[in-house]
């Protein structure tokens, strides 16, 4: 498949949950009040929050499955899977201050501090952003060896949101206990085979 | 946008609750005409005047349920919808999520039902709850729910004084503290088959025993005119409507009177997060989010029902003399 095709299709992947959440937003105001109970805010905070996520560690998986599967076409979609990591992110820090807070500024401000797992998951928002303009080709140009270092920041946004995640358990620990199992284990691999790596050129 | 804000909420649904409210007036009046004549004498009368007819549940239930005697309790509240009474429920027996009790709760055994009373009383034994609720008077009273996620619903209670039971076993002088334990039976009980979650069960609770003989405390066995719904905590649940909705304990098969501090099952898995007294308090945080305000569900997405909660959920009037002299920082 042509990789124009190919990025169609990815893109319409990943701008499916936002489809059908946005679908259900509609029919909500059309008056079908059911569909997201309740508390609807809560129910898309949540949502854009797991895709997020989703996509975050869609975006992990493209190194490993290159080692482990030799799939080497997934490579030329990491920068759309991580603009659309920012995208939900957004959605998610927009939705909670917009259908939670109702765009109380100041009780926005306090929780962002006060709460260690929201400072967390802003930080990991705040990462992001600098990850987002720096995706363009021009300034992997510009930035030649120091892109990729500084790209390896996702690592640390991953981690920020495996804590956000794993600071919410109240009873049911396996959600945000999974979602964190996946994010050690795909940065392991890369921490454990650079060090495998390492340790080979030092020793010869 | 195209979008507009004021359709939130289906027009329909706002007549069928307010509905419940203009038939049951309407009944009411008619009911006080009908008494003058001398003609609401037979049981088919009290059912009709009162405007309720519980469409489920144990027949022997039905006929109390419907001659709930009313009360001034919230008379000025908005309700919450039946419907979202009944649909978003925190009742971890059956399903982390809100959605789940509805859908899980079906498998519950509701009737018959007993009740075990231990501890520091006169009258210990097991009671079968149609011979407990056999001579006890119900009422109908709304009252604010405050959840300690910070939402919060307005529900129409079918029940009776925690106090008026209570008496009847005869607690002794060395009965300090009441603690309330719900059905542990995992056939049953989906949530407690799961291997994912923190908490042990069977889920306890418990009051001081001035906090459960004030005359606000109740135990419901309906509401919205209809026998409890089981996610709701069928077929009896405790409602303590100054502390946080986790203090009021569903479907309970054990009382026990205690002279030393029960531990509560939040209280056990997160003593920082959970006190034994869970007094709503807007000026003491969860440490993972805010209590100053609330959303009184239903909450639209564009028109957030975000409210300032109230100390005590606004019953201080009732409650804030048992907490005198007491730091509620401390005792949180």
């Amino acid at each position: 498949m042509p990789v124009f095709a190919r990025r169609c299709l990815v893109f319409i992947a990943l701008f499916s949950p936002f489809a059908y959440m946005l679908a259900q937003v509609v029919a909500l105001q059309m008056g079908d009040y059911e569909i997201l109970g309740p508390e609807p805010g809560k129910a898309i905070v949540w949502f854009t929050g797991e895709w997020a996520f989703n996509i975050l560690l869609l975006t992990l998986a493209i190194g490993p499955a290159r080692q482990w599967l030799s799939w080497k076409w997934p490579l030329a979609h990491r920068r759309m899977l991580g603009l659309f990591v920012m995208f939900y992110a957004t959605l998610h820090l927009l939705s909670y201050m917009a259908f939670l807070l109702a765009w109380q500024w100041q009780d926005i401000g306090s929780e962002l501090v006060e709460r260690p797992y929201l400072t967390l998951g802003f930080l990991a928002w705040l990462l992001l952003i600098p990850l987002s303009i720096t995706s363009t080709k021009g300034w992997q140009r510009r930035l030649k060896r120091k892109w990729k270092s500084m790209h390896k920041l996702i690592y640390l946004i991953a981690i920020l949101c495996a804590v956000h995640y794993l600071l919410q358990i109240r009873s049911n620990w396996f959600d945000p206990s999974l979602y964190a199992f996946i994010t050690l284990v795909l940065l392991g691999q890369r921490f454990s085979l650079a060090k495998f790596k390492g340790f080979f050129v030092r020793s010869t | 946008m195209l979008i507009k804000p004021a359709a939130d909420i289906k027009s329909s649904e706002i007549t069928s609750h307010s509905a419940y409210l203009n038939r049951r007036k309407f009944m009411q009046q008619s009911g006080v005409a009908l008494a003058a004549m001398g003609l609401a004498s037979t049981a088919g009368a009290l059912e009709s005047h009162s405007g309720r007819s519980p469409k489920f549940g144990p027949d022997w239930l039905k006929h109390q349920v419907a001659g709930a005697l009313d009360t001034p309790f919230g008379k000025d509240e908005k309700l919450t919808p039946y419907r979202d009474v009944t649909s978003y429920n925190n009742f971890y027996e059956f399903g982390t999520g809100k959605d789940e009790p509805a859908r899980n709760a079906g498998a519950l055994i509701t009737d018959p039902w007993s009740i075990t009373i231990e501890g520091e009383c006169e009258k210990q034994g097991t009671f079968n709850l149609e011979d407990i609720l056999k001579s006890m008077p119900l009422e109908e009273r709304i009252y604010r729910l405050r959840c300690v996620e910070a939402w919060s619903m307005v529900i129409p209670w079918i029940g009776f004084p925690l106090a008026e039971l209570i008496k009847r076993f005869k607690p002794l002088s060395t009965a300090k503290y009441v603690e309330f334990t719900t059905l542990e039976a995992p056939k049953q009980m989906i949530g407690q088959r799961s291997r994912f979650s923190t908490i042990d069960w069977p889920y306890v609770e418990a009051l001081r025993i001035d906090e459960a003989m004030n005359p606000l405390t109740l135990m419901a066995v309906g509401l919205y005119g209809e026998i409890l719904p089981k996610q709701n905590g069928a077929p009896i649940r405790l409602v303590v409507p100054w502390k946080y909705g986790f203090k009021s304990i569903k479907s309970i098969v054990k009382i026990r009177f205690t002279e030393t501090p029960p531990i509560n099952t939040w209280q056990a898995i997160a003593p920082k997060e959970y006190g034994f007294y869970a007094n709503v308090n807007p000026e003491v945080s969860h440490p993972r989010w805010s209590q100053a305000k609330e959303r009184r569900l239903p909450s639209g997405l564009f028109s957030v029902n975000r409210i300032p909660t109230q100390m005590f959920n606004g019953y201080g009037e009732q409650v804030a003399h048992l907490y005198k002299g007491m730091d509620l920082r401390k005792s949180f």
